[in-house]
């Protein structure tokens, strides 16, 4: 189920914090995938995540990123935006398009459907999933915390 | 230099399709060429082996689904060779482990036979 929009504001403050990365503008063409999930690799590497959650961070950008070019509208130079910032244990990413939000197909009971898996998830490997549907685009916001270090350590130690 | 790679090995009605690289929006129309290739020619029963794999997304899922979906009409069979634990965790998220018999190895493929 996806949280509702926000009444307001109308559109989300640019991710702030701890530090941000340079905007990409990446060219909204599926050949561009591999540029996004680097730029969103280097942030999380950057941020300390460790393994599964640097690749599952990766694999929700790539989801987004993938919507953004499959259902979203590019700017006109052609292009969507993705931002990344760190505040605290949080990594957030947002990725923009200039489209209205097109809602994931909803769940028709069909046995083992063949698309439709996107949302979900990016809901279950995320700790955050905002949609900024607004008439001017499409926002979607995505927050993955850290765990703490004392945690792995038990998990660790088994 | 492409970062998705496919090889076809077929024999009988047993065809095993080797993926490397990023399995993605951009790479899924290629993978799912190939099996509809397999398929056509005959083949039965399909091995996607995902050994060399680095990464996957919910696209590429969706063609294994439809692989799947379209060997079970005709009583054939798909089995996927994974050893990636980031995969095989998305891989348990959405299910997947339900529909398809995942394997560590061919070898592990050929003894479940």
């Amino acid at each position: 189920m996806l949280p509702a929009p926000p009444e307001a504001p109308r559109s989300p403050d640019p991710p702030s914090g701890d530090f941000a990365t340079p905007e990409l503008r990446l060219p909204a063409k599926r050949s561009e995938l591999q540029r996004g999930r680097e730029y969103a690799d280097q942030a999380a590497a950057s941020f300390g995540f460790g393994e599964p959650e640097r690749f599952q961070f990766v694999f929700a950008v790539n989801e987004a990123v993938t919507n953004a070019i499959r259902h979203g509208t590019a700017d006109q130079a052609g292009t969507i935006g993705l931002r990344i910032a760190a505040h605290g244990d949080r990594l957030t990413v947002d990725v923009c398009d200039c489209g209205p939000f097109v809602a994931p197909a909803a769940d028709d009971g069909t046995p083992m459907p063949d698309h439709g898996r996107g949302f979900a998830l990016m809901a279950k490997l995320m700790d955050e999933l905002e949609v900024w549907a607004r008439p001017e685009g499409t926002t979607i916001r995505l927050a993955k915390r850290r765990r703490a270090m004392s945690n792995r350590a038990k998990v660790d130690r088994g | 230099m492409s970062p998705f790679v496919i090889r076809d090995d077929s024999s009988d009605d047993i065809a095993v399709i080797e993926v490397d690289g990023y399995v993605d929006f951009d790479a899924a129309p290629a993978l799912k060429r190939s099996i509809v290739r397999q398929i056509d020619a005959g083949s039965r029963h399909l091995v996607i082996d995902l050994s060399a794999a680095e990464f996957i997304d919910s696209t590429a899922i969706g063609v294994l689904v439809g692989a799947l979906k379209r060997l079970q009409e005709s009583s054939g069979s798909l089995a996927v060779v994974c050893t990636n634990e980031n995969i095989l965790n998305i891989f348990e998220i959405v299910g997947l482990d339900d529909m398809i018999p995942l394997h560590r190895s061919r070898d592990d493929v050929a003894r479940a036979a």
